[in-house]
C-alpha cells in the first residue's frame, strides 16, 4: 500500500496524472519483473550467469506466480516475494563477502519484506536454519558472523517498528529459533576464541560444561517466560503448518479456507509443470558442489517444497526457488550436453562468461569421452533436442495456464451458452454498486466473511467481518446468525445491529462455489465457540448423513436464516427445462422447503441473474401491533 | 374591483415600461404534453395591438408556484427566435419575461406568436410510495389560463396525457376527455394575471429519472484530438419504492415495476470514437453501441434498474476529432462545442458543471454561452509533461433540460510554436539520462583502489 502510494506521488510530482487504481494495477506485474531480475542476480551469485538467465525466463512464465503478479492482483504477496527474493540475494552477498554492507542491505529488504507481509516469518526461520546448518557443517567462519549479527539484530530492531508485530520478534515463538541462533553464533565465537587458548582436554571439560549449563538455563527461562505468558503460546498457523491435519481437527476457521488446504499433486504440476522433475535435478547439482550458498539454496528447497505440500498458498514461496533449481539443472544439463553436439572445439550456445571455464574442461573431457562413447554428438543432439521439446512444452503449458486459469477476474463469471456465445455474469459489482448507491452510507452488512474486502471496496460500506478478522469469536457470530432459525438469528442481528444481510446464492446459475455450499463451515464455526454451544453439524445432515437441501433435508437446516434468504421465492422459478419449479442447478435437487415468507427480513435487492441476494433487516415490530 | 386593478396595471406596466395595457391576447391555443416527466407547454398566440404607439415588445408570464419550476422559455416568430429576457413586475410575484420583437408592431396590426415553456419537477408522484406492482400516479398543477399582463379574448387549452387512465382533472367547463387527451375551452375573455389551478391526477410511467449532478470535461488537444468525459449522477425521482424489491416478479411479470428504469438511450457526435461507460468499481458490462449516420446511439444500462428513489453513478467518455470543432485562424483559436450534451430523451439535470481544459500556453480566453451560465474561477490542471499547467474554464448551471443543447464558443490565442514544447521536454529528458549514464559509465568514481588492486591480482593468478 505504501509503495503503490509512494509510486503514485512521485508519478504526480513529474506532472504524469497516472489514477491510483491504474499504479495499483501495475503494481504487481512491475513488481514481478523486478523479481525476474532478482531471480537473475539470486541465480548467478548461487551458480553462474547461464543458470541465472534460464532461472530468470523461468520465473517470469511460471503459473506458480503468475497467479499473483497478474496485472490487477494488488496483494502483498506479489510485492512479498519480490522483496524475500531481494533479501535472499542481499544474505548470499553478505555471507560471500562477509561485509557489513550486504548484511546491513539485507536487513533493509528484510524490513521491507516484513512490512508487506506475514510469511516473513519463514524467511527469519530460514535464514537461521542456513546459520545453524553452516555451524553443523562446520563452515561456520567470521564472514557468517558477521553477516547474521548485523542482520539479525538490524532487521529485528526495524521489524519491531511495524505495528502490526511490534514485539513478536522477541517474544513469540515463531521467532525463538532466530534468537536462538544468534545465541548460538555468539557461543559458538566464544568457543572458537577460548579454543585457540586452551588445551585440547581443558577445552572439552569446558565446552561440556558449557552446554549443559546454557541448555538447563535455557530451557527454565524459556519455560518461564511461556507459563507467565510473555512468550506467546504456538499459534495455530504455525501449527498447521508444522501437522497438516492440525488445522482440520481444530480450527474450523483454518481449514475453511481453501487456499490452507494440503496441495495435491495435481496442483503442483498445474503449477509448476516441467520444474517438478528438474527440482531433484537441481538439488543433485548442488549437492555435487556443495558451497555456503548451495545449502542455503538446498534448505529453501526442501522447506519450500513440504509448506507448499501442506498449504496451497505456499505454492507463491515455492515457485522462485523452483524456479532457481530448475535453471541450474537445465543450464548444467545443457552446459554438459551442448559442447559435444558439435564435434569441433567451437562452442556454441555457451554464455560469454562460461568460455574460459568451458575451454579448460572441455579439453579434459574430451580426452575421456572420446574413448568411451561413439555418437557422442548424436547422443547430444538428440538430448538438447528433448530438452528444447521440454522448454517449448513448459512455455505452452504456462501459457495455458495463465489464460486459462489466472487471467481472468473472479469477479465477472462466464459461461457459455447453447450456441456458444458468452453470457456474462456481472452480478457481484451489480450488488455492490447497488449496495454503493442505495443504502445509507452507515449502513452495516452482514455477509460471510469471504465477501468481507469486496463489500468493502466495491460498496463502501461497514461489513461486519472480513478476510482479515482475526477476532474468531465474531466469525463464529455470524456463523451462528446464518445458522439459526429466523427469530433467534434476529437476535443475533440485533445484537450485531446489522442492517443488511447479503448471501451468495449460486442454484439459479450453478455457481458452484455459494454460500449454501459453504454453509457447513459456517456451522462447524459457529460452532466451535461457547455461545454457538447449541449448534451441532450433526443436526444439519439426515439420518443418513448426507447433507441435502430437498424434501429429506433435516429440518433444522431447512428453517435455518441461511436456507431462507437463499431459498426465499426460489421455490416458484423454472430452472431448467422438464424439471420442477424451484430445482437447485448445483445441488442438482428440487429444494425441499418452497412456500414461505420472511417475518425479519425482506428483500432488498437481487441480482439479474440471482447470484447476490441482499435482504434488509426490518425494524422492531412497533409495539401493539 | 376592476377599476382599481386596471389602475394598478397600468401602473405596473408603466413601471415595466415596455409593455403596454394596449396589447390584447386575440387568440391563445395552448398544448400542455405531460407525458414525460417534463411539462412542456406550448402556446400559439395572437396578439394585437389595439392601442395608438408602436410596440417593440411584450411580455408573458408563469404563476408563482410554476416560477421556480421552469427550466426553459422560448418565443418563435414563425422559424425566427426572439430574445427572452427575464424581468419582474412589481406587485406581481409570478415570473415574466420580456419577448423583444424582430419588428415593431405598428398600431392595430396583429402578430402570431410561438412561445413554447418546458417545466420540469412540475409531475409530483402522488403517492409518493408506491410498490413495486403499483402504478404510478402524478399529480400536474398548472394553470388553466395562459398567463399574461393583457386579456386574453379567447384561450382555448389542449392537454396530451400520454394515457387514458386519468384518477381526476380539475372540471372548468367547458372541458371534454377524448382518448388520452384532455380539451378545455375555448374561453372567454381571460383577465390579465387570472388563475385557475389546472390539476390533473394520472397515471405516468415515463421514466422519471434526474440527472442530479452532470460533469462535462472537454480536453482540447492541439494534436487534433478532443477527449469528452461525462460524469453523471442519476437519480429516479418518480414515486420510491416501498416494500422490497423482489427479482421473482421483476422478471416474471412485465407489469412488475412498470415505472422503473432498466436503461436508456444516449446519443453522442456521429464522429465519436473509443466510448468507454464506467464506474468506480469498472467497466460496466451491459451496454450497446450502434453507429448511426448522424450520430453514435449509446444503449446505456445501468447495473442495476432503477426504481424510484434509486440512484446510480457512472462515466461516459469519448474522443472526437478536433476539425469539426476546433478552428483557428493564425495564432487565434475558436473552439465551438455544445455546453452539454444529450444523456437521454427529456431529461432534466438540476446542475451542470462543464469544464474545458485548454492545451498548455493558451491565453486571452474569452468565451461567449448561448445562455446566461455562472462561470467558475478559472484553474490550472496538471498532467503529462505539463510544466505550468493548462488553463481550466468552467461553468456551472442549474436546472437544464434538452432544449438547453446549444454550443459555447470559446476564442483563446495559442502560439503554435509551443506545441513542440513538449517532445522537446522528453528528448531533453531522455538526452540528459544519457549523458548521465555515458558518464558514469566511463569515469570511476570509487574512492579507493580496492578494485583496481583485485583486478591485478586476479591477472596474476591468471597468468
Amino acid at each position: 500500500m505504501v509503495t503503490s502510494a509512494a509510486l503514485y506521488h512521485l508519478m504526480w510530482m513529474i506532472n504524469i496524472t497516472i489514477d491510483i487504481r491504474n499504479v495499483c494495477v501495475f503494481l504487481a506485474p512491475f513488481f514481478s519483473s523486478l523479481t525476474t531480475i532478482v531471480t537473475y542476480l539470486l541465480t548467478k551469485e548461487l551458480k553462474d550467469s547461464a543458470a541465472g538467465l534460464v532461472a530468470a525466463a523461468m520465473i517470469a512464465i511460471v503459473p506458480g506466480y503468475i497467479s499473483r503478479s497478474v496485472a490487477g492482483s494488488y496483494d502483498n504477496e506479489g510485492i512479498a516475494i519480490f522483496c524475500m527474493l531481494l533479501t535472499y540475494y542481499m544474505w548470499i552477498k553478505a555471507v560471500k563477502t562477509g561485509k557489513i554492507f550486504w548484511s546491513a542491505l539485507a536487513a533493509l529488504a528484510y524490513f521491507y519484506m516484513v512490512s508487506s507481509w506475514g510469511g516473513y516469518v519463514f524467511l527469519i526461520n530460514l535464514i537461521p536454519m542456513h546459520v545453524f546448518t553452516l555451524m553443523v557443517t562446520g563452515r561456520f567462519g567470521a564472514r557468517v558472523y558477521v553477516a547474521y549479527c548485523t542482520l539479525y539484530c538490524l532487521g529485528t530492531i526495524l521489524a519491531m517498528q511495524i505495528s502490526f508485530v511490534g514485539f513478536q520478534p522477541v517474544q513469540s515463538s515463531e521467532h525463538m529459533l532466530a534468537l536462538g541462533v544468534f545465541g548460538l553464533c555468539q557461543l559458538h565465537c566464544f568457543v572458537d576464541y577460548l579454543r585457540g587458548h586452551l588445551s585440547a582436554s581443558d577445552f572439552q571439560v569446558l565446552f561440556k560444561a558449557t552446554i549443559v549449563a546454557t541448555g538447563t538455563i535455557l530451557a527454565v527461562i524459556t519455560g518461564i517466560l511461556t507459563i507467565t505468558g510473555k512468550v506467546s503460546p504456538w499459534t495455530g498457523r504455525f501449527y498447521s503448518l508444522l501437522d497438516p491435519s492440525y488445522a482440520k481437527n481444530h480450527i474450523p476457521i483454518i481449514a475453511s479456507v481453501s487456499e490452507h488446504q494440503p496441495t495435491s499433486w495435481s496442483s503442483f504440476y498445474f503449477d509448476l509443470q516441467l520444474l517438478v522433475f528438474l527440482f531433484p535435478a537441481g538439488l543433485y547439482f548442488c549437492f555435487r558442489q556443495l558451497t555456503d550458498a548451495n545449502i542455503f539454496l538446498i534448505l529453501y528447497g526442501v522447506t519450500s517444497i513440504y509448506f507448499a505440500g501442506v498449504m496451497v498458498r505456499l505454492m507463491l514461496v515455492l515457485a522462485p526457488v523452483m524456479c532457481i533449481l530448475g535453471g541450474i539443472a537445465m543450464s548444467g544439463m545443457l552446459n554438459r550436453y551442448m559442447k559435444d553436439v558439435d564435434a569441433s572445439p567451437v562452442i556454441l550456445g555457451m554464455p560469454a562468461g562460461n568460455l574460459a571455464q568451458g575451454k579448460q574442461g572441455d579439453k579434459r573431457s574430451k580426452h575421456k569421452q572420446e574413448s568411451n562413447f561413439v555418437m557422442k554428438s548424436e547422443i547430444a543432439t538428440l538430448f538438447v533436442a528433448i530438452m528444447c521439446f521440454f522448454l517449448i512444452s513448459y512455455t505452452m503449458h504456462c501459457t495455458w495456464v495463465t489464460s486459462e486459469a489466472y487471467s481472468s477476474p473472479s469477479i465477472v463469471l462466464s459461461a457459455r451458452s447453447h450456441d456458444n456465445s458468452r453470457i456474462i455474469f456481472d452480478d457481484f459489482r451489480e450488488a455492490y454498486y447497488w449496495l454503493r448507491m442505495n443504502t445509507p452510507e452507515d449502513a452495516r452488512v452482514m455477509s460471510w466473511w469471504d465477501y468481507g474486502y469486496q463489500i468493502t471496496a466495491m460498496a463502501n460500506r461497514t461489513i461486519l467481518v472480513d478476510n482479515n478478522t482475526w477476532n474468531n469469536t465474531h466469525i463464529s457470530r455470524v456463523g451462528q446468525a446464518m445458522a439459526s432459525s429466523e427469530d433467534k438469528a434476529y437476535a443475533i442481528m440485533r445484537e450485531l445491529d446489522v442492517n443488511y444481510v447479503l448471501v451468495i446464492f449460486g442454484g439459479l446459475t450453478g455457481y458452484s462455489s455459494d454460500d449454501i455450499n459453504k454453509f457447513l463451515w459456517m456451522v462447524r464455526i459457529g460452532g466451535s465457540t461457547d455461545r454457538g454451544a447449541h449448534i451441532k453439524e450433526w443436526d444439519y445432515y439426515t439420518p443418513q448423513g448426507e447433507f441435502r437441501v430437498d424434501k429429506e433435508g433435516s429440518p433444522t437446516l431447512l428453517n435455518c436464516l441461511m436456507y431462507k434468504m437463499c431459498y426465499y421465492r426460489f421455490g416458484q422459478v423454472y430452472t431448467e427445462g422438464g424439471r420442477p419449479p424451484g430445482y437447485d442447478r448445483v445441488r442438482g435437487a428440487e429444494i425441499g422447503n418452497k412456500d414461505f415468507e420472511l417475518d425479519v427480513l425482506e428483500e432488498a435487492y437481487t441480482s439479474e441473474h440471482w447470484l447476490v441476494r441482499i435482504y434488509k433487516v426490518k425494524d422492531l415490530p412497533n409495539r401493539g401491533l | 374591483m376592476s377599476h382599481t386593478r386596471l389602475l394598478f396595471l397600468s401602473f405596473v406596466i408603466v413601471v415595466a415600461g415596455s409593455a403596454r395595457a394596449d396589447l390584447v391576447n386575440k387568440n391563445v391555443e395552448t398544448v400542455v404534453d405531460i407525458s414525460s416527466q417534463l411539462a412542456k407547454i406550448s402556446n400559439k398566440v395572437t396578439v394585437e395591438n389595439v392601442g395608438k404607439t408602436t410596440l417593440k415588445s411584450l411580455i408573458f408570464g408563469v404563476p408563482a408556484h410554476l416560477k421556480e419550476r421552469t427550466s426553459f422559455v422560448t418565443a418563435k416568430v414563425g422559424e425566427h427566435l426572439l430574445r427572452v429576457t427575464e424581468t419582474k413586475l412589481s406587485g406581481q410575484d409570478g415570473g415574466f419575461w420580456k419577448v423583444d420583437l424582430r419588428s415593431d408592431l405598428a398600431a392595430g396590426r396583429t402578430l402570431q406568436l410561438n412561445i413554447d415553456l418546458v417545466l420540469s419537477r412540475a409531475l409530483v408522484p402522488h403517492p409518493g410510495q408506491i410498490t413495486q406492482k403499483e402504478k404510478q400516479l402524478v399529480l400536474f398543477e398548472g394553470n388553466v389560463y395562459f398567463f399574461s399582463p393583457y386579456l386574453t379574448e379567447k384561450q382555448s387549452l389542449t392537454v396530451n396525457l400520454g394515457t387514458n387512465s386519468v384518477e381526476s382533472y380539475a372540471r372548468i367547463q367547458p372541458v371534454s376527455q377524448s382518448d388520452n387527451k384532455l380539451n378545455y375551452g375555448p374561453y372567454e375573455k381571460v383577465q390579465p394575471f387570472q388563475e385557475e389551478r389546472l390539476n390533473i391526477h394520472y397515471e405516468n410511467n415515463s421514466p422519471f429519472l434526474t440527472i442530479t449532478r452532470l460533469e462535462r470535461l472537454i480536453e482540447v488537444s492541439h494534436w487534433g484530438n478532443i477527449a469528452v468525459e461525462e460524469t453523471v449522477d442519476i437519480e429516479h425521482q418518480g414515486a420510491t419504492l416501498k416494500g422490497s424489491f423482489s427479482r421473482y416478479e421483476y422478471q416474471r411479470e412485465s407489469q412488475s415495476g412498470i415505472s422503473s428504469v432498466k436503461s436508456f438511450r444516449t446519443a453522442l457526435p456521429a464522429s465519436a470514437v473509443d466510448v468507454y461507460y464506467r464506474d468506480d468499481i469498472g467497466n460496466i458490462s451491459t451496454s450497446h453501441m450502434r453507429v448511426l449516420s448522424d450520430s453514435v446511439e449509446l444503449e446505456l444500462r445501468p447495473r442495476f434498474p432503477l426504481f424510484g428513489g434509486w440512484k446510480t453513478h457512472y462515466t461516459l467518455g469519448y474522443n472526437v476529432p478536433s476539425y469539426e470543432y476546433l478552428f483557428n485562424q493564425g495564432d487565434v483559436f475558436v473552439l465551438k462545442m455544445r455546453l452539454m450534451d444529450h444523456v437521454f430523451d427529456d431529461m432534466y439535470i438540476e446542475h451542470l458543471i462543464t469544464k474545458i481544459i485548454l492545451p498548455e500556453g493558451c491565453h486571452s480566453i474569452e468565451l461567449s454561452a448561448p445562455y446566461a451560465v455562472e462561470r467558475l474561477k478559472d484553474t490550472l490542471h496538471h498532467t503529462y509533461l505539463d510544466t505550468k499547467g493548462r488553463p481550466v474554464i468552467s461553468v456551472s448551471k442549474r436546472q437544464l433540460v434538452e432544449n438547453h443543447i446549444d454550443d459555447f464558443e470559446l476564442r483563446y490565442k495559442f502560439a503554435k510554436v509551443l506545441m513542440i514544447q513538449e517532445p522537446l521536454l522528453v528528448i531533453t529528458a531522455f538526452f540528459a539520462l544519457f549523458v548521465l549514464v555515458i558518464i558514469y559509465v566511463r569515469l570511476d568514481f570509487s574512492i579507493s583502489e580496492e578494485e583496481e588492486h583485485s583486478r591485478v591480482d586476479r591477472e596474476h593468478k591468471d597468468k
